[in-house]
């Protein structure tokens, strides 16, 4: 009794503050139960206890949301742009404008639409589906894959066609990129669509106390459509298989610091390289691909102090190309991008990105260097407008690798996504 | 002699690996209090997110996977209000007892009455809304009572011979809950009908608990800036039918908020939401105190 009396005494000096009269209308008194006895019935220890939630289902919007459909999303790039002259190379959903290699590249194009269709299959599978229509060309499969859900050791398996977890970028789809334009060692040293093809992929959570994820690959890749630039993987016979190995490791430096790397391993056939005389070079030569990718992030964990926050992502890969013409004839060369993206408002996003090919260079790698600045506002979560430039320089003759005559590229893009999008990783 | 040193190594063993605690994962920190409150020390708790984060955009870090792979229960919200970071997070971590509708997974919101459910079709050009019901309801006792009874009954399904210690942890967690009550009536007595904006569509459980009179909201479509227009409209609104309190979470940035509450002539409250949402808010009951100590200020 006495503890009641206190605390009935504590509460009105504690909360007896409360303006009388600003902003209250009249308010019957309190005449329904106290706290303690709602408490009671919540606890379901009243005799008057009643069933605590009615069942959402009995809502027939509600219901909808049972059924076993999957989920469907839609995400559209509506892009234009002018540049100055071709680029040096495009990646499959870079912005594809109307001229031929001695026009400047302009006008508009839906530079992708991406269908998603996903859903849990059963207890031991779920499935991803995402068709993609690139530049308005043709319908593709960018991915369709099963991941498993319950293997014991720790073990996960992804079968289908995806994206290979080789490096950063090439994991993510366009809309995960933060410039219009993928970097350039996505063509040169991955392929035009990035490492994606049908295979299989084993991942392994390594049991430590930080994240430690080891993961092996096998994709039959297919043969480009054209043989202008060295392809790493896509030679062969059927049975040369392309194999990919990546450790993975993240690092929670403080809440707001994040750091994650991966070091990174392939190998392949290549195709070879057509050069100008029609004649083809390197075809069935055995290729290997070594890299790192490292992202690190400043985001304070909420914005009540600002909005600020830093991304820098940098990602090199080497590679060597063995014969078979001369054995001892091994060509090495390499390329890295690395880009800072940093968000200044509430809406907007600025990154500035610094690509190099041919570090080192060789015989089939010239030095190209390409510097992208891209400004984005986000409207919401789902939409998007973005503006990128961009100057690129390919060396001649051997020379430094700002030496040759620029090129400039401009392009303004609408990204839209809708439907139920499946969330992604860090 | 060597078999009945087996034998009795297996059985100490065993009877380790029953003596366990059972690893519980929460994604908020106000779930993680209230398993600690009836799981006692037969529980080991982690939670993804801090509570000074708006649980919208918790990051997706790798991390965290290692976090839900040891996890014999996960102690999530609902609603949706994860999924823009959970669903990754659960994949990755490889630990099926807590894939969806195992033991080891209790969405918290089957829990509760879900208020602001949609009757009608919606889509987001009335911004980023949760369609299956407002998932910010743990704040009124409450539901933080019915909350800690379902996991109470989920530990002791996954642990039965500790079944009546939870229940014996969530009685006196609730008798705990009843002293407090005579003081947070008393709050609330003094709260019923005080004319409120809140910033997000956020406080609607708090509001109905308190009886405080919720007029509308800076944004008025969540998760999307609100207009110039919008918010001329509000304030004249505030004015006209004398709002005393704009009501934001600690996490939002407050400019917006504070610009509304100067030019309506009414109090800026930032208000906790979850535990763990300043450094002295550690419990539950803690977290109920500084709210209503920042709404009768």
């Amino acid at each position: 009794m006495k503890t009641a009396l206190a605390a009935v005494l504590c509460a009105s000096v504690a909360w007896a503050q409360a303006p009388a009269d600003a902003g209250v209308d009249e308010v019957p008194a309190n005449a329904g139960p106290s706290l303690a006895d709602e408490l009671d019935v919540a606890a379901g220890v009243s005799p008057t206890s009643t069933p605590v939630a009615p069942a959402p289902t009995a809502n027939p919007v509600l219901r909808a949301f049972q059924s076993l459909n999957p989920d469907l999303s839609v995400v559209l790039d509506a892009t234009g742009g002018l540049a100055g002259a071709p680029s040096y190379s495009l990646s499959g959903d870079d912005p594809e404008l109307r001229g031929g290699p001695a026009e400047h590249p302009a006008g508009f194009t839906v530079q992708e639409a991406e269908i998603g269709i996903q859903a849990v299959v059963d207890p031991y599978f779920r499935g991803d589906l995402f068709l993609t229509i690139p530049n308005l060309q043709g319908l593709e499969v960018e991915e369709g894959y099963v991941t498993s859900t319950s293997l014991p050791a720790d073990l996960q398996v992804k079968a289908g066609i995806f994206r290979s977890a080789l490096g950063r970028q090439n994991g993510q789809h366009l809309h995960g990129q933060d410039f219009t334009r993928r970097p350039l060692l996505n063509e040169a040293y991955l392929g035009a669509d990035g490492l994606r093809a049908p295979g299989l992929q084993v991942s392994w959570l390594v049991p430590t106390p930080f994240f430690l994820q080891l993961t092996g690959e096998a994709f039959s890749v297919g043969a480009p459509e054209d043989t202008a630039h060295l392809s790493t993987f896509g030679g062969g016979r059927r049975v040369d298989l392309a194999y990919t190995a990546e450790l993975k490791t993240f690092v929670p430096v403080t809440d707001t610091v994040s750091v994650y790397g991966g070091l990174d391993a392939a190998t392949g056939v290549t195709p070879g390289v057509t050069d100008a005389d029609g004649v083809l070079h390197r075809a069935g030569a055995r290729t290997f691909l070594e890299g790192f990718d490292l992202y690190v992030k400043y985001k304070p964990l909420n914005v009540a102090g600002g909005f600020f926050s830093l991304a820098w992502t940098t990602e090199l890969f080497v590679r060597q190309v063995l014969g078979p013409e001369v054995l001892d004839d091994t060509l090495v060369d390499g390329g890295l991008y690395s880009q800072l993206v940093a968000q200044v408002s509430r809406r907007v996003f600025l990154g500035l990105r610094q690509d190099f090919l041919g570090l080192p260079s060789s015989a089939l790698q010239a030095r190209v260097q390409r510097t992208s600045f891209s400004a984005t506002f986000a409207f919401s979560e789902f939409a998007r407008l973005r503006a990128h430039v961009e100057r690129e320089t390919t060396a001649t003759d051997g020379l430094g690798f700002f030496s040759g005559p620029p090129v400039w590229g401009a392009y303004l893009q609408l990204e839209v996504s809708y439907g139920a999008h499946g969330a992604h990783p860090f | 002699m060597h078999r009945l040193c087996l034998l009795a190594a297996a059985l100490l063993g065993l009877s380790a690996h029953a003596a366990e605690p059972l690893k519980v994962v929460t994604t908020i920190e106000t779930f993680a209090d209230l398993a600690r409150s009836v799981g006692g020390d037969k529980v080991e708790v982690q939670t993804l997110s801090h509570g000074y984060q708006d649980p919208h955009f918790v990051e997706a870090k790798p991390n965290l996977m290692v976090v839900l792979n040891r996890a014999d229960l996960l102690v999530r919200v609902g609603l949706d209000l994860e999924i823009g970071w959970l669903p990754p997070l659960v994949l990755g971590s490889r630990n099926e007892r807590i894939a969806r509708g195992q033991p080891g997974d209790l969405d918290t919101s089957t829990l509760v009455e879900p208020l602001d459910v949609p009757t009608t079709k919606v889509d987001r050009s009335q911004g980023d809304i949760h369609p299956l019901g407002n998932p910010h309801f743990w704040l009124p006792p409450v539901n933080a009572v019915r909350i800690a009874k379902g996991i109470a009954e989920r530990l002791g399904q996954l642990r039965p011979d500790d079944k009546d210690y939870f229940q014996q942890r969530f009685a006196a967690f609730v008798a705990d809950l009843k002293q407090r009550a005579v003081k947070w009536d008393a709050a609330a007595k003094s709260l019923a009908g005080v004319k409120v904006v809140t910033y997000h569509r956020s406080w609607s459980y708090v509001t109905r608990w308190l009886k405080l009179d919720e007029q509308g909201y800076v944004e008025n479509k969540p998760g999307i800036p609100p207009s110039p227009d919008h918010l001329a409209q509000l304030i004249t609104s505030m004015r006209a039918n004398k709002v005393s309190k704009v009501l934001v979470e600690d996490f939002y940035n407050r400019s917006i908020a504070e610009d509304v509450a100067a030019k309506a002539g009414a109090t800026l409250v930032a208000a906790p939401s979850d535990v763990g949402a300043r450094p002295d808010i550690k419990t539950y009951p803690q977290l109920v105190d500084a709210l209503l100590t920042a709404l009768t200020k």
